[in-house]
């Protein structure tokens, strides 16, 4: 992997020497920083990235959200169409008469009715429209 | 008390923290071990060589430190002797990505008001006093071999530069070269070929 110093000319020597005086020369607070980063790295290489198939332990569970919401998709579209409220005719009328007739409480209300009191009020309204011709 | 002969620093197990009990298996801890010492053994040379390239000492400390954590993550478990033409491919790419980012940062600043390089840089007494150690006569003509041969090899083409940095100060083969270039055994004898014709003609055969 190393070169041999043997195969190296003047100049590469002489610079090789010049280099390794310059890295020695490196002041402490680098080496410090370096010290730091390199301790660092080390613990970072304990705690391993997350492998691809970890991924997949969500997936029962993606598949199960997944499977409801077709599900509900599917029966909201199936659901049969509102029809829109139609016009009343003369037969449901007098279906809608018969019930109010056999309903016991609107016979009460009749049975309750003040008719005196409405028939006094009428004539009162009649005599004053009488009296003012 | 022999048994304690046998603890190891606490330096030499980065993995666990003081005082916790360490569940690794052995084979992990080997091999933690030995990236530990793959990694000292290298992180030096390559701030060196970060630095070259980028001529930021912060940005190189940090080129380092992510090529470490991208080697101690994803390629910690591959052979050791793959090691070190992976950690300076990783290193390269890191350089060049900060490199292509510092030229994007450079356009966007040209259009802001004018801003001097070393405004974030505090002032420190300390580091800009002169030394009082007394200087051999060797020491300064180190000084200037190394002043001499940083400025050549800023004025070499990054894959000249790159390439004489593995093969000289990493002591890197052809091959190896080659891999932590991603290029071709012969594009590394060309670059090498060529950085060594420029520096020899910048600063002569016997320059120290």
């Amino acid at each position: 992997m190393s070169r041999s110093d043997e195969s190296l000319t003047q100049l590469e020597r002489n610079a090789k020497l010049v280099l390794e005086e310059s890295v020695r020369r490196i002041d402490a607070r680098t080496r410090s920083r370096l010290n730091q980063a390199r301790h660092a790295a080390l613990a970072a290489a304990g705690t391993r990235p997350r492998a691809w198939w970890a991924s997949f332990t969500l997936m029962p569970a993606a598949g199960a959200v997944a499977a409801a919401l077709l599900v509900a998709v599917v029966l909201w579209h199936r659901e049969p169409a509102r029809t829109a409220p139609v016009a009343l005719d003369a037969p449901h009328a007098a279906v809608e008469d018969m019930d109010l007739l056999t309903d016991n409480d609107s016979i009460d209300l009749m049975e309750g009715w003040d008719g005196s009191f409405y028939e006094w009020a009428a004539a009162q309204s009649d005599a004053g429209a009488e009296s003012n011709t | 008390m022999p048994e304690f002969a046998t603890l190891a620093s606490p330096y030499s197990m980065p993995a666990a923290l003081h005082g916790d009990v360490d569940l690794t298996d052995p084979e992990e801890q080997t091999q933690t071990r030995a990236l530990n010492q793959f990694l000292a053994g290298v992180e030096l040379k390559a701030f060196k060589i970060a630095q070259a390239a980028l001529r930021h000492e912060d940005d190189a400390l940090d080129a380092v430190q992510d090529a470490m954590l991208q080697l101690a993550r994803a390629y910690a478990a591959r052979p050791p002797e793959e090691w070190k033409p992976l950690f300076y491919r990783i290193l390269e790419n890191r350089i060049r990505d900060m490199q292509r980012r510092r030229t994007v940062r450079g356009r966007i600043m040209a259009w802001l008001p004018l801003r001097g390089e070393d405004d974030d840089e505090e002032f420190d007494p300390i580091a800009q006093a002169p030394s009082l150690e007394p200087q051999p006569v060797r020491r300064l003509e180190l000084d200037e071999a190394v002043g001499a041969l940083e400025q050549a090899l800023e004025r070499l083409p990054p894959r000249q530069r790159q390439a004489f940095l593995l093969r000289t100060l990493e002591g890197l083969d052809v091959a190896d070269t080659a891999r932590a270039m991603g290029c071709s055994e012969g594009s590394v004898k060309t670059h090498y070929f060529r950085a060594v014709q420029a520096l020899r003609a910048q600063l002569g055969e016997l320059y120290l």
